[in-house]
């Protein structure tokens, strides 16, 4: 019988020779706007392999405004996002805790998550469980636990990526109230019927990491270990987004036991990335965003997946076909990502793969 | 003097903004970049002075630092931050006439996009460099830009972007200052920017790094913007 697109996700994170790629993609709301009819060919061609859980969280008394429209829009944070283009998330112009004086009182969105032992946190877990039971696709629990990500829209990208340098100041107390609400929540979600969490901060610039690599791993890696901790002992596998270039941390990635990375591979000397990941973490995409996608000739972006194959791909697994149809992105150039993804594992399974 | 100056340029490339700043650790207590420009002007350095063999040298080593991958994007912030504090001191002998700015560059993201970190470092490094910058911020429509250029002919323009969908307005707005200002220099810079997409848009160049963008700068023959 053939797998479950659950079973194939697990088969490449476990290197056990899916008998296809599984696959995902990502539709930010410009591709629905702009391309809706491309948008509705690859679900109907290439349904994902993923799900993700609704969310149940009542709404929050601070967050106003929709985030993805033109103008102002408050999220549940408090944080303030201002946005002049249609299905693209703005950007923080003012952010709330520039001042150390305003962070004393502050506190995250903690009213949002059911007490444990309550009647909400049972319903809550019994929403989760109908959700996984009803599907055969592989769940991700609807957080995204983003603590530099959320440092710098509390505190704004230049005094963050300056309190990292003097975290004395003000930066382990918040991060540490960052970090408590994200334990708190994935308490709940690892609790659920969900196959895995996913992270998500940017950390790389376009040619090496943003901070120091020896910052990173003293201020924020404890917290992404501290993450998979609870994840696995709960049984969850754990994804982890970041954009930009970031090889140097992908050894500590594995080690604190992220199963998948999703990065920008087209940054990287891919090389590189096999030398220090391969065969030891799930590529989880990507094709590149700011060159390839964009190119009216898909042939770039078939040309693109024979790339990240010639250096990553692997028939025992290892590898998910995902890329995100965003701003910018060509309805050819999307179609050809899956097609040749399709092609590669047809001619390595043909060939003597199992 | 030459010591105090070199004390200088190691608290800018360090970020040590003044006396208070608790940053960097092993020159806490010490005079920071402000205290030493004051004691500098105080103990009848000219101005141009201090600005070129403190300020400006500091700057420059953390920016080659930042070239070689050896200094990252807080260290120059922080360094920046401190160039900046400094600069005021250094303000009204700009105003007066006794240091020269190299030239003015024009900054600015272009319309539709309000990313602006990466046009913000070009800026602290550009005006560590000794240029006078202008900032028109983000969402910058080509009109903006034009009419900057009027009230400053000759200056040099810089356009950011970051988001796919904003490039095509770089095109936009270079195709204007070429026909109004021709001779203008323009430069774009930008993750998802490219050598090649700067000449096909008819720009005069890309730099991934605000530091190769100020070296260019400072090469290019003084009528053109350079000095």
């Amino acid at each position: 019988m053939p797998s479950t697109p659950r079973e194939l996700v697990r088969r490449a994170l476990r290197f056990e020779y899916p008998e296809r790629l599984p696959r995902q993609l990502w539709t930010l709301p410009w591709a629905g706007i702009h391309h809706p009819e491309t948008v509705a060919e690859l679900e109907r061609r290439w349904p994902s392999d993923f799900e993700t859980t609704q969310w149940f969280y009542p709404p929050s008394r601070r967050a106003k405004g929709d985030p993805y429209r033109p103008g102002e829009s408050t999220d549940a944070w408090g944080c303030v996002f201002q946005n002049i283009q249609p299905g693209i998330i703005g950007e923080v112009k003012d952010p709330i805790l520039a001042n150390w004086a305003d962070a004393r009182d502050y506190a995250p969105p903690r009213e949002q998550l059911p007490e444990k032992g309550t009647r909400e946190w049972d319903e809550a877990l019994e929403a989760i469980a109908r959700i996984h039971v009803g599907t055969d696709r592989f769940v991700f629990a609807n957080i995204c636990p983003q603590p530099w990500e959320r440092y710098q829209f509390l505190r704004g990208t230049e005094n963050a990526m300056i309190d990292v340098l003097m975290p004395d100041q003000g930066l382990h107390d918040l991060l540490r109230r960052i970090h408590e609400f994200y334990m708190t929540e994935l308490e709940l979600w690892c609790a659920a019927d969900v196959d895995a969490i996913s992270l998500a901060d940017d950390w790389g610039g376009q040619s090496r990491l943003l901070i120091r690599p020896d910052l990173w791993r003293e201020l924020f890696k404890p917290l992404y270990r501290d993450y998979c901790d609870i994840a696995r002992a709960h049984g969850k596998h754990v994804f982890l987004h970041s954009d930009g270039h970031i090889v140097e941390i992908y050894p500590d990635l594995i080690e604190i036991g992220i199963d998948a990375v999703n990065s920008q591979l087209f940054c990287m000397d891919m090389a590189a990335l096999r030398e220090e990941a391969k065969g030891r973490i799930t590529f989880w995409g990507e094709i590149d965003r700011q060159h390839v996608l964009t190119a009216d000739d898909p042939t770039v972006a078939r040309a693109a997946v024979r790339e990240v194959a010639r250096h990553l791909y692997d028939p025992a697994g290892g590898i998910i076909a995902q890329f995100e149809f965003g701003a910018g992105a060509r309805p050819a150039s999307v179609l050809a990502v899956f097609d040749e993804w399709e092609r590669v594992h047809d001619e390595a399974t043909r060939q003597g793969g199992k | 003097m030459e010591k105090l100056l070199k004390r200088l340029a190691v608290c800018i490339e360090r970020g040590k903004v003044d006396a208070d700043s608790p940053y960097p650790p092993e020159l806490k207590g010490e005079d920071g970049a402000v205290e030493l420009t004051r004691k500098a002007l105080d103990g009848g350095c000219p101005p141009q002075e201090v600005l070129r063999g403190g300020l400006m040298a500091g700057m420059n080593v953390v920016g080659a630092q930042f070239e070689e991958g050896e200094a990252f994007i807080p260290d120059l912030l922080i360094a920046a931050r401190a160039m900046t504090a400094a600069m005021e001191l250094l303000k009204p002998h700009f105003d007066s006439g006794a240091i020269e700015y190299r030239g003015m560059v024009i900054l600015g993201t272009v319309a539709g996009d309000l990313h602006d970190i990466g046009k913000n470092i070009v800026r602290m490094v550009l005006e560590g460099d000794g240029w006078e910058v202008t900032d028109l911020g983000v969402d910058v429509d080509t009109e903006q830009f034009l009419e900057e250029l009027t009230g400053n002919p000759g200056s040099v323009v810089g356009l950011s972007a970051l988001l796919t969908t904003t490039m095509v307005n770089m095109e936009k707005t270079t195709a204007a200052i070429r026909e109004r200002f021709p001779g203008t220099r323009v430069f774009v810079g930008g993750a998802p920017l490219s050598e090649e997409f700067s000449t096909k848009i008819g720009a005069d160049g890309f730099f991934p790094d605000p530091q190769k963008f100020a070296k260019h700068l400072s090469a290019l023959p003084e009528q053109e913007g350079g000095a």
